[in-house]
Parts: C-alpha cells; structure tokens; sequence
C-alpha cells in the first residue's frame, strides 16, 4: 500500500513539474518573466491566511464537480454534464430560498442542500435513465443539457424571479435571500460551510466505493456490464440512481456558491467549474486523494491568472494553456520508471 | 531534452535577477487599480475608463495604474485584494456586477478609496459616479430622427437593464421631438459582449429597413462595420475610438469622458479630501462629449444636435417630464413630474413608439 | 409579413454556414470513430489567427487560408493523443479545447478592436427583382456560397470513394479494418486533419465575414453546437445541412422576432435546438437504424 502510494505522489509531482516547465516555455515566449510569475503565484496564494482561504473557497465547487464526474466513471459513464446539474442546483435552492422565506436557519440550510441536490439530481438522472433504456448515450444528453440549465436559470432571473428592488437598474438577478438562507461563512473569511459538506461528501464517496457491497456492484457494473447483468445486478437501477447521486452532487456545487458567497442568482454565475471538475477527475483518475490534490491545485492555477495579469502582465486565458499542458502530460500517459532508469 | 530544459531554467533565473535590479526609483504619488470586465482596446465601454486613466498618468506626475482586464464577477474580490497588496489606494470598479464585491473588499480596506460606475449603493469608501447617458441620448435621437429616411431608427442593447432601457427612453424621445413618425427598434442580445450575436442583431434591424443604428454594449466594433457594410448610419456610445469603423455610415456619438473627474478623484486620494458620494454628471460636468461629426452628416443636422447640446448644458431641457406613455399607452410619468437622476434605473417600460420588450 | 421571412431565410443561411462547415468536419472525424470535444477551441484558434493575419496583411482569402491551417495543425494535437497514445477521447478533446481557448487569446489579443474590410459579399444575382427584398438580404460571402458544394463534396468523399469506405470501416469496425490491412493511423489523422481544418475556416468566418471582429470567446458554444449537429444529422454530411439551418435558424427567429416585437422569451426559443435534437436522438435511439458508428470513441485499448 504505501508503495503504491508514493507512486501515485511521484506520479503527481512529475506531472507538475513537467507542466510547470513547458508553460514556463510558454510565458517566456509570451515574453514574460516564468520565474518572477512563480513566485508571485505563491506569494499570494499560500504565504497569506487570506490568499490560502482564497484557493479553499475556489476549490469547493471544484471538488463537487470532480466527484460529480469520478462516481459515475467508475460505473462505466461519463458525465460532461457538472456544468448544466451544478446550474439546477443553485436553480431549485434558490426557488427555496425565496419561497419559503421565513424558516429558522437550522432547517433552512439542510432543505436548501437537499434541494440543491434534488435540482442537480433530476437533471443528471434524466440521462441516466435515457442511457438505462438504451435510447441515448449519457455523454451526448449531458453534453447537451449544459446548454439547457443556463437557460432555465436565465428565464427566471430575467423573468418571474428578477428582482424590482428601487434603485437597483431591474439588474438580472433574484432578491437577495434572507440571512437564515445563507450557509454560514467561517474563520472571517470566504470559506464557507459548502466546503467542508464537500470534503464530507468526498469521504462518503471513498468509504462508499471501497467498503460498501454498493460500491462493488458500482464497480463492477463498471468493469463489465453484461456480467454484472448475470450475477443479477439491476444495472439500470443503478446507472439511474448513480447518475442522479452525482447530478446532485454536482447541484452542491451551485447551490453553495449562490446561498454561501452570492447570496442571490444570477445568469451565467459560473465560469465553467463543470468543465474544470472533469479534468480533475480525469487527472487524478478518480481516486479521492487525488481529486483533492488536483482541486486544490487547480484552485492555485485558477487564483494565478487573475493576479498574473496585475503583476506580470500574463492574458487570463494563459491558464487554459496551463491546464492543456497538464492534461496533455496526463493523457500521453507517460511511463515513469522508463523514463527514471 | 534535459539539456534544453536546464537552459531554459538558467536563462529565466538570470532574467527574474537582472529584471529584479532595475526598480524604478522615482516617488510613487498613487497606485489605482483599475478593473475591467473586457478589453481595454475594444473601442467601447472598457476602453472608456481605460483611455481615461492613462489621462491620470500624464496628469499627475508620480501615478501608477494596475489594469485587470476580463475580469469574471466571480474573480473580482479577489483582484481587488491583489490590487490592494500591490499598493493600490484607489480601485476602480469598472464592471456593473463589481458594486457588491467591491464593497465587501471596501469593508475589509477602510483605508482605500473606491469608485464604480453605474451602480446605485454608496458607503464611507465606496462611491458611485456616471454619466447621465440617459437624458443626453435625447441629443442622440435628434441626431438619428433627422437622419433617418425609412422613419425607423434601431438600438442594440446587451441586457435589459433599468439603465439600458433608459438610454433607449431618451433616444427615443428626442427622435421623436424633430420627427413625429419615427418608431424605435429595440433588440437585446442578453449578453455584453458576444459578437457574432450583435452582427446578427445589426443585420435582423437592418433587414427590416431600419436605416440608424444605435448600441449599449461593451464593444461596438461588430454592429457598427454590419451597419458600415449595409451603408446605414451609426450612432455610437461610449469611447470615440468607435467612430474610426464608420468611415462613412458614422453620425455622431455620446462618448463617455472620465479623465477630468478620474484625475480629480486621484489628486483628492492624494491629497486626503476625498469622499463618497452618488455622482451623476453630463455634458456641464465633462462627464459626457458629442463626438465629432462624420463627413456626410449634413449642416442641419449639426445644427440641431448642436442647440440640443448647448440646450443640455445650460439645463434648458429635461427629456423625461410628463406626461409619458408606455408601450400599452398606460401613462407612467405623469403631468406636471420629471424622473430625475436618482429614477434612471427605475425603467422597467419603454415609451410608445418602441417596438422591443423592456425584458 | 414577407419581409419578415426573407430576413428570416437570409440571416439563417449566413449563420447556419460557420455551424456547417465545422459540422461536416466533426462528420468525418466521427465516421472515423473519434469525437473531438475541442471544436471550439479550434475555432477560436481559427478566428483569431483568421483575424490577425487578415487585419495586418490586408488580406482577408490569406486569413481564411491561414486559418484553417492553424486549425488542422492545432488538431495534430487531438490525433496524436487519440491515435498515437490511444487516449480517452474526451479529454483529448478537452485538452484541445483548453489550448485552443488560451491561444486564441494570446494571438489575437493586439488586434482586439483592429477593423477590416471582411469578407466580400454578393447578393444572390436575381433576388434584387422582389420588391420585398432588401439590398441587405440575401447578400452573403463566397465561403456560404462554397458550403453546400462542400456538404456534397464531403458526402461524395464518404460514401464515394474508396477513401471514405475504409475511413467508414475505421470507425465501425477497427479489427475488421486492421485484418483488411487498412492503414488505420493514416485514416484517423487525415480525418482529423480534415476536422481541424474546416473548424479553422469556420472560425474565419465568423470572424472575418459574421462578425469582422475578434474579441476572446467569440465562438460561444458554437463548437459545441456543431457536435450536437452531427448527431442531429445522424453522421451524414448532406442531412447536416437542415441540421445547420435548423440551428442557424433559430438564432435569426429569436433576433427576427424581437425586431418586430414579439414576446416569446429569448431563452425560450435558444432551448428549441437542443430540445429538439435531444428529442430527435430518443426517437432514433429507439430505432437503431442510422445509429452512430460502432466504434465511435472506443479506439482506445481500454485502460483508465
């Protein structure tokens, strides 16, 4: 065991350090300073309490979408779709939030979660069953239903839900939810309650995988469907339920960015974190360890590019390059002990 | 391979420590963040603030400026806070959904001085300032209701915002004040900045004989080389820049103009006499200018936009007085009121005569 | 009334033809049993590099040229993680995507609010005749006059030829087509090749003739779209051409609509081609006739 994990560890560092060199190359022909880059990049994201709370506020929604990707890969599918259910989720929580707007904050908060993941639930488990009976296969429908849930949301932030406030210019976005509606912010900073319900949920999703019998029909239904099929497994069963689970999962991300730090919704509110919440999971290939080490550096790469543009001049978009690196690194599935001897 | 990538690491080591050698000396009067949500080159609303603090520069000897640009609402705090750390002491929260992180930051910083445009909340270190586009694009549809030949004139707007659809109120009440006829076309592309969407919008009015165009997006280089290629008429807004597309299609244009106000703000930073408030400003304040004219614009028309400008400044009209009807002949203004500055976000209608959807 | 649908059918044709041409693109890629997720950064590869060198040279062809070049050689990207790594073919996409996002960015970043002339257009010699038609209608560039010969040229290429055959068998049946000793590496990457460099003219012209502007992000979502179109289409490139009218139709209808007056949400009417094909997919699910290609995104070995 601890072999394999310090396998895992050098496998992780390789694959940073090799990405930090190529997108080095790639700074300085931008005509940037890489090193004077690097250090700025850590002089403000870890040698502050507030730059470190900072990467932790980032990293939350990316930790939901990764185990929204992780959990159904190891059934054997593959959902591009954290985008769209993490949309339901802040969608239905926020239907909550100004409906029922006098409940204390002790049931509050539990109902806004449970609808959050209602919301990103249903969405998700909509193509699981379509997969389930054979009609379409899971990637294309949760492809395409990214494109939907930003709709739904901007049909009702410009439509029934806007909020009139005086003064306010009819901007599109909800009335802002009530204090009992807000979970709860700590250490007077932005991290908020989301993310440790996120390292909850990523225990739950190791503990479940490795020790229940669920995780290994999961698994197996992963390995070979039609033998799971024989030893009288209810595949479709679960290819729904593990569709929805991960929908929902997906829906916490949304909901606690918008009841944590926006306080409201608004279109458009996420700049992709379902898309950044696949490449995690494809980077740490599942596993949980790993899912957290490559949120959490990928919250890093996220915090630089907008502090490299102020101090070193580097385009925002720069870190897209930064994140194909890595991938790139990933997917050449390079052979370590090859290259070491 | 190795090799190359030691190389590399050497060279960048040796530059990171000679560039370290050459900071600059000369005494630092004032670092301003400044914030944008796009481009600062996009001929529009970025390039506005932007073209205005390089006017701080050259007019305060001692003054740096930190530009972010595409800044996402949800990286805005943190920016400002990076900002801060580079020394800023005064941000510029140049994007309209910046208002509330900028006042949480504002809150953390008591010592630091912000300012946003648009927006409609004040607290001890956080001002709001713009121009009063909505009663100055009155001098806007004077221009376009004198110009156009079909009686249709068009406005592109990106989202239906209280201020958009004020701009649109205004520009449609003073088309209307020299041309009874005309109608106003109204499309939204529910977006600041997609421009292919814009080209499309431009090309929909245009296809429906709509022969003056004018816009409230971030960038209006795509609408205004559609309208260009159509041999139409632009009425542009924001940043002067935008006149150079329309070589021959451009009337004239309501130009935003923060360097005076900005160069001020700065030397009160500086000076410690600086304060919050609500600040709304027009053509009287320098806040807003008419751009130049474009070559084909005939005298008349010059004339008219002229008198409405000189009528502007000296305060002799105020366009939104009642009585005013909406789109249904409901009357929202009625006789004997004005909406004044403290209203133009309130539209949630638009006046008769517009054709489009106030959502 | 008539006018109306005029603007309607012009302003469809204009903006189905980008959707077009990157979906046949992405049609031979598929046949050959590979799904590209980085369309849209390939696009936007192809508008920026489109719109640099046609605002500095002055030449808008050489732009559209050098384009689509950019676009088959970022796609290299794509080929050799997919054919030479056999990797997952998500994430190759991905990672095209990504690079191509960030790219197109630095590349085009000094000639944001460049002006050029864009691509000529002609109306459609005839139309003028109609009193209904304005001189605004119905007037498009040479690269939508091209798009219909390519959907044909591209359907003649698959179902026509001895190329497209063997192309075909690659992504139905690998096995089958390394026991006919087919070069199945040459196939996927002239495939691929194809893919990337009709995405990189469709970029070109949504900079160059749509838009005639560049400012980051552009392409928004349109590279997306255009997967969605194949399977709309069912793998064929001639059925693409309804699929890319439907697309660009709906997008006019919503702007047509609004300019006249109407009040049916916007958002509303953007859903109805995504409804609509995930609609069209759980029919044809159903049937498996015209399913997609056997083989499609499973050309790799198997693990992770």
């Amino acid at each position: 065991m601890p072999k394999n994990w310090l396998s895992a560890l050098a496998r992780y560092v390789f694959i940073l350090t090799v990405a930090l060199i190529a997108y080095a190359a790639v700074l300085l022909l931008a005509g940037k300073n890489p090193i004077l880059a690097y250090i700025d990049t850590f002089d403000f994201t870890l040698s502050s309490w507030y730059g470190f709370s900072e990467v932790i506020v980032r990293m939350t929604p990316l930790l939901f979408t990764a185990i929204a990707v992780a959990l159904p890969s190891r059934a054997g599918l593959i959902n591009v779709g954290g985008e769209g259910q993490l949309y339901l989720g802040a969608w239905l929580a926020t239907w909550g939030a100004i409906t029922f707007t006098n409940l204390p904050a002790s049931v509050f908060i539990p109902f806004l979660v449970l609808l959050g993941f209602i919301g990103g639930g249903v969405w998700a488990a909509l193509a699981g069953f379509l997969r389930a009976k054979g009609y379409v296969n899971e990637t294309i429908t949760t492809l395409l239903m990214n494109y939907i849930a930003p709709l739904v949301v901007g049909y009702f932030v410009y439509g029934s839900w806007r909020s009139r406030e005086p003064g306010a210019s009819a901007f599109p976005q909800t009335a802002a939810f009530v204090q009992e509606a807000r979970m709860p912010r700590f250490f007077q900073t932005r991290i908020h309650l989301g993310f440790f319900l996120a390292l909850l949920i990523l225990f739950i999703y190791w503990f479940v995988l490795e020790k229940t019998k669920w995780g290994l029909k999961i698994k197996g239904i992963g390995g070979n469907p039609e033998a799971a099929k024989r030893m009288g497994i209810e595949v479709n069963f679960y290819l729904i339920a593990v569709m929805f689970v991960a929908g929902g999962i997906a829906g916490l991300a949304g909901m606690s960015e918008v009841t944590a730090l926006h306080g409201r919704l608004r279109a458009g509110f996420s700049p992709g974190y379902g898309f950044v919440g696949f490449l995690i999971s494809w980077l740490a290939g599942g596993r949980p360890l790993g899912i957290l080490a490559m949120s959490f550096v990928l919250a890093i790469v996220f915090s630089s590019g907008s502090l490299l543009q102020i101090t070193q001049g580097v385009p925002f978009a720069a870190i897209n390059v930064l994140m194909a690196i890595i991938l790139f690194i990933v997917l050449m599935k390079p052979n370590l002990r090859r290259l070491m001897s | 391979m190795k090799k190359t990538a030691l190389i590399v690491v050497i060279f960048t080591l040796a530059a990171g420590l000679l560039g370290g050698g050459t900071v600059s000396s000369q005494e630092q009067s004032l670092v301003i963040g400044l914030l944008l949500p796009g481009p600062k080159n996009d001929a529009g609303y970025n390039q506005s603030f932007y073209d205005a603090v390089v006017e701080v520069e050259r007019n305060i000897p001692g003054v740096k400026v930190i530009v972010a640009e595409y800044v996402d609402d949800a990286e805005a705090e943190s920016t400002m806070e990076t900002m801060i750390r580079q020394g800023a002491e005064l941000i510029l929260a140049c994007g309209f959904a910046f208002q509330y992180p900028a006042i949480s930051v504002a809150e953390r910083h008591p010592d630091v001085k912000f300012m946003h445009p648009g927006g409609w909340e004040v607290t001890e270190n956080f001002s709001n300032f713009f121009g009063t586009t909505q009663q100055h694009f009155y001098i806007m549809g004077v221009a376009a209701g004198l110009m156009t030949e079909t009686n249709k004139i068009g406005f592109i707007g990106g989202m239906p915002l209280g201020f958009t659809l004020g701009n649109i109120n205004g520009f449609h009440l003073g088309a209307r004040s020299v041309n009874p006829e005309v109608t106003t076309h109204l499309m939204w592309t529910f977006s600041w900045g997609d421009t292919t969407k814009e080209a499309a919008a431009a090309q929909a009015l245009l296809d429906q004989g709509i022969d003056v165009i004018s816009m409230h997006l971030d960038s209006p280089i795509a609408v205004i080389q559609t309208i260009e290629a159509a041999d139409a008429h632009t009425i542009g807004f924001m940043s002067f820049e935008a006149q150079k597309y329309a070589p021959q299609g451009w009337v004239t244009g309501l130009g935003l103009t923060w360097g005076d106000y900005f160069t001020e703000s700065a030397r009160a930073v500086i000076d410690g006499t600086w304060q919050a408030g609500f600040v709304r400003g027009g053509l009287a304040e320098g806040f807003l200018e008419i751009a130049p004219f474009g070559d084909g614009v005939p005298e008349e028309v010059r004339a008219a936009v002229f008198d409405a400008a000189e009528d502007f400044k000296n305060g002799l009209i105020e366009p939104f007085v009642g009585p005013i009807k909406d789109q249904k002949g409901k009357i929202r203004i009625a006789e004997g009121e004005m909406w004044g500055n403290d209203q133009m976000g309130d539209f949630d209608w638009l006046i008769e005569g517009i054709v489009g959807e106030p959502q | 009334m008539i006018s109306f649908f005029a603007g309607l059918i012009s302003g469809t044709i204009m903006y189905g033809a980008p959707l077009l041409y990157c979906t046949l693109g992405e049609v031979i890629g598929q046949r050959a049993g590979m799904v590209n997720l980085g369309l849209e950064g390939i696009m936007l590869v192809g508008a920026a590099a489109g719109f640099t060198v046609a605002a500095g040279t002055g030449n808008m062809w050489l732009g559209v040229l050098l384009a689509a070049l950019a676009g088959a050689a970022l796609n290299l990207v794509y080929a050799f993680l997919v054919v030479n790594r056999q990797a997952n073919q998500l994430a190759s996409g991905l990672t095209v995507m990504f690079l191509g996002t960030g790219l197109s960015a630095m590349i085009g970043r000094s000639y944001i609010g460049s002006g050029i002339s864009g691509l000529a257009r002609y109306q459609i010699p005839g139309v003028s005749a109609f009193s209904w038609v304005r001189s605004t209608m119905f007037s498009y560039d040479l690269l939508v006059y091209l798009v219909v010969p390519a959907a044909v040229f591209a359907w003649w290429g698959l179902f026509r030829t001895k190329w497209g055959l063997h192309l075909r068998v690659v992504g139905e049946d690998p096995s089958a087509a390394f026991a006919a000793g087919l070069k199945i590496p040459a196939l996927q990457y002239q495939a691929q090749l194809a893919n990337g460099f009709l995405a990189g003219l469709a970029g070109a012209h949504l900079s160059l003739a749509v838009a005639r502007a560049w400012t980051e992000g552009m392409i928004g979502g349109r590279g997306f779209i255009a997967i969605a179109l194949v399977i709309f289409s069912k793998w064929h490139p001639l059925r693409a051409i309804a699929g890319a009218l439907l697309f660009g139709g709906s997008v006019t209808l919503q702007l047509q609509l609004q300019a006249r007056g109407s009040s049916i949400s916007p958002f509303l009417l953007n859903m109805i081609p995504y409804v609509l094909t995930l609609g069209v997919l759980m029919i044809w699910g159903g049937v498996r006739r015209f399913a997609a290609p056997a083989a499609l995104g499973r050309v790799y070995s198997g693990e992770e």
